[in-house]
């Protein structure tokens, strides 16, 4: 945490949002082996630099049985950047411990939407998807990507939280347990 | 040779004769005789005995000789034989032989498997080490563990002795304990007299309070019955007041029940006169109303009389109404009509104001022109005037010189310049005669624009009047038009209604889109890493069933060829066995069996003569067999009445001809 006890930078910001997903991942998908949370900090760094750039639109968390290659899960974050903070590099108004406060009530209710969701009766793995902007360059080891939607699926609001600079709306689309 | 020693003999003899006597000699010479007859008899017999011993000696030379000869064709049949097992042993080595190479394969396989099991069990020797090494850190740790053991013994052996002590202690103080015991039983009861008393005691107590208590009650009840007996002393004195006090409180009753009707005939009284006083208003106001009326009704009354119309009624004056109502209709429509009249009229004053300023403009321009045009003209005159007198200077000078000099000097030169002075004259004149026409055009044209600028102020004006006169209609139109507009804003504020919820239900959609991760692929492009978890499962779980379908695939050949490995084998055996087979029944029964065509079997027997000889049998449908005909069974024709014919057993005919042939071979 860089930034002071009094308001909220651009790069704070960034950093704040990635230990979210970090944190809201984890608690999705726990227990994680080592390897898989090798690539999910992977992903959270390269992720944390596109919240710096601000190109970044949305986070997606794809749960696909392996069998049938069908998406079962779709977590899905929007993030809306206030590119404004790109230029002037003073901090918001908005003070840390409110912020942890909204992310915390988010990961709460996120682990509590796992255990309504259907079973994952089947083996299954997981992918992250990452939204960007048209223009950006795609680096080393990424590459595009179809957007995975699920088949017939029931779609459930999270709460948002917002450090003032990166705003996350979070949501939840699942396969119709009638539709398995 | 026996004869020649004799001769040789005699000499010596004689000698030794000659020597002694000659008796001697002839006894000798007897004995000579005698010995030389019985030598000869003894030679013939001799002769005569070797002579049988030739004899028989020839004789048995003719039989060996019979006997070698015989034993030679054996010798010569015995090596064809051996020359056809030798054929068959050659036939059998090869087959050997192929046996042995496949022995040689499979003891090629034996030895990889036997390398697959050495390296197993190289694996298995690996592990039995490592299991000794932790069998070995075990034992270590069992022995270890076995010197804790051993000094937890010792310890327990303390402890038991500690204990022992212990045991005797606790004996000495359960003892002590026991006396404390007892103590403590006395002192008990002791304390349980002594409670008994305490309680006794406390019961007294008790008793004394309630006995207290009442003793109170009692003084109380005392006081009570005193104040009881005054009271009782009061009551005739109290029955007298009450007997007056009910008297007067029936008075009181009476009086309150007139009170109560007084009240209420006062409260009768008081809501007439307020009626009534309402009342008296309302007659106030009823009076003023009436006057009012009446000056109203005088006022029609005069109305109508100044109108003329017949107002006397309010029918007539509905009349009235209805018929104005209507006329105001018929205005409102001509003040409609008047009312688009005075728009188109205003349409066509604005254009004809476009018109006109355009007009305007063009009369500007025309008057510019104009001013230009008059102010070249005046510029021309100016010039002329100015050239008139250069004319007249130049006259002047060219008389005067004409004067001066004479004609015939100057004359061609003079008249060369007077002739190019009239020229430019004449051009000047050309130009100004141009110049004026211009200028009547152009003035003409002004005046053309002049008269249309009028025509249009005309115009203008009578439009302006037009206007003025239509101005009073143009409200009416623009209540029409208002109306109109109203309707039109509310069309098009149903319109944005309808727009609105079209808009909120897209709007919905689109949320719902986002909601299920759909993109703008124009503003947005989605990535994720190469080596995802997904991926990677992908690619195991590929690889395991193109591994699990390899081992399949191997598994199967395995069996495959584990099969036809056994199939060859059977096939070797079968072949072993029948061949085994073969050989025996050749060696027990003497007949060698083969099938040449189907259920067909030839029959060669160990002892046949030739090498074709052979008996053909075949398998009829009820599975009985019957002997076919061959140049050998031609030869068996009795055999085959007796054994065949008559006694209907093959095994006996076979066994005949056997026997047959056997006999044949052995007696020569």
């Amino acid at each position: 945490m860089t930034s002071t006890l009094k308001g909220i930078t651009l790069k704070g910001s960034a950093e704040l949002v990635a230990e979210f997903f970090s944190f809201g991942i984890n608690s999705i998908l726990s227990p994680l082996t080592p390897k898989l949370k090798d690539y999910l900090t992977n992903v959270v760094s390269q992720l944390k630099d596109w919240l710096f750039e601000c190109t970044v639109q949305k986070l997606v968390l794809v749960i696909t049985c392996l069998e049938t290659n069908e998406v079962l899960e779709r977590w899905q974050f929007d993030i809306e950047c206030d590119k404004s903070a790109k230029e002037s590099s003073a901090p918001r108004e908005k003070s840390i411990k409110t912020i942890h406060d909204e992310i915390r009530s988010i990961i709460r209710q996120v682990t509590a939407t796992v255990s309504f969701l259907p079973l994952l009766e089947t083996p299954c793995s997981f992918d992250l998807l990452v939204y960007t902007d048209k223009d950006l360059v795609v680096p080393d080891m990424w590459e595009e990507s179809g957007p995975q939607i699920i088949d017939q699926s029931e779609e459930v609001r999270l709460r948002s939280f917002t450090t003032s600079i990166h705003k996350v709306n979070s949501m939840v689309a699942y396969k119709r347990s009638e539709a398995v | 040779m026996i004869t020649v020693t004799a001769d040789l003999n005699i000499p010596r003899g004689c000698r030794i004769a000659q020597q002694g006597s000659g008796i001697l000699q002839s006894q000798y010479k007897r004995s000579m005789e005698l010995l030389e007859a019985a030598e000869r008899v003894h030679s013939t017999n001799r002769y005569r005995q070797l002579d049988q011993e030739k004899k028989q000696m020839e004789l048995s030379h003719k039989r060996a000789r019979f006997e070698l000869e015989k034993v030679a064709s054996d010798s010569a049949r015995d090596h064809e034989h051996e020359v056809d097992r030798n054929q068959d042993l050659l036939g059998r080595i090869k087959k050997l032989e192929e046996r042995e190479i496949d022995a040689a394969k499979n003891l090629s396989d034996q030895v990889e498997a036997n390398r697959s099991v050495r390296k197993n069990l190289e694996a298995l020797n690996k592990k039995l080490e490592e299991r000794d090494s932790r069998l070995n850190s075990a034992n270590q740790a069992s022995s270890s563990l076995k010197d804790e053991i051993r000094e937890l013994k010792q310890k327990i052996q303390n402890k038991d002795s500690t204990i022992s002590s212990q045991t005797l202690e606790n004996q000495e103080l359960q003892e002590q304990l026991d006396l404390q015991r007892r103590k403590y039983q006395e002192v008990s009861q002791l304390c349980q007299s002594l409670q008994a008393a305490e309680s006794s005691c406390s019961e007294h107590i008790i008793k004394i309070k309630e006995l207290e208590r009442r003793l109170t009650f009692q003084e109380q009840d005392i006081a009570i019955v005193k104040t009881v007996k005054l009271e009782v002393a009061r009551l005739p004195d109290m029955e007298k007041e009450l007997k007056r006090l009910r008297e007067d409180n029936a008075f009181l009753r009476e009086s309150r029940e007139n009170c109560s009707l007084l009240k209420e005939e006062v409260e009768g009284l008081r809501r007439k006169l307020e009626r009534m006083e309402k009342t008296k208003e309302e007659l106030i106001n009823v009076e003023l109303d009436k006057e009012r009326l009446a000056e109203k009704l005088h006022a029609w009354e005069n109305l109508g009389q100044s109108t003329g119309l017949n107002i006397r009624k309010p029918d007539d004056l509905s009349r009235e109404v209805i018929q104005i109502q209507q006329r105001e209709i018929a205005l409102k429509e001509q003040n409609y009509t008047l009312n688009s009249r005075v728009r188109s009229v205003e349409r066509s004053q604005a254009e004809l104001r476009a018109e006109m300023s355009q007009q305007r403009s063009k009369t500007l321009e025309e008057q510019k022109k104009r001013e230009t045009q008059e102010a070249l003209v005046r510029r021309l005159q100016k010039r002329i005037l100015l050239l008139t007198k250069e004319r007249d200077g130049m006259r002047a000078i060219l008389e005067s010189y004409d004067s001066e000099l004479a004609p015939t000097e100057y004359s061609p030169q003079l008249n060369k310049r007077l002739r190019e002075a009239e020229d430019i004259l004449q051009k000047t004149q050309s130009h100004n005669a141009e110049m004026e026409a211009q200028l009547s055009k152009a003035q003409e044209e002004t005046m053309t624009i002049k008269l249309q600028l009028q025509t249009v102020e005309l115009e203008l004006e009578c439009l302006k009047k037009q206007q003025t006169s239509v101005a009073d209609s143009s409200s009416l139109a623009t209540k029409e038009e208002v109306s109109i507009l109203r309707q039109k804003i509310e069309d098009l504020e149903l319109e944005r209604q309808r727009l609105e919820k079209q808009n909120n239900i897209l709007e919905m959609r689109l949320e719902r889109h986002n909601l299920q991760g759909d993109y703008d692929p124009v503003k947005t492009r989605v990535l994720h890493l190469t080596m995802n978890p997904t991926a990677v499962a992908k690619q195991q779980r590929q690889q395991e069933v193109e591994a699990l379908q390899e081992e399949e695939v191997l598994d199967l050949r395995k069996q495959m060829e584990s099969s036809e490995l056994r199939n060859q084998r059977l096939k070797e055996v079968f072949q072993r066995k029948i061949q085994e087979f073969r050989t025996v029944c050749y060696v027990l029964t003497g007949y060698q069996i083969d099938i040449t065509t189907e259920n067909q079997y030839r029959l060669a027997s160990v002892y046949s003569e030739h090498m074709d000889d052979s008996l053909l049998f075949k398998k009829g449908p009820n599975g009985s067999m019957q002997l076919m005909e061959t140049e050998f069974s031609k030869t068996l024709g009795e055999m085959v009445a007796l054994h065949l014919h008559h006694q209907k057993s093959i095994p006996a005919f076979l066994s005949a001809v056997t026997l047959d042939l056997f006999s044949r071979q052995t007696t020569i």
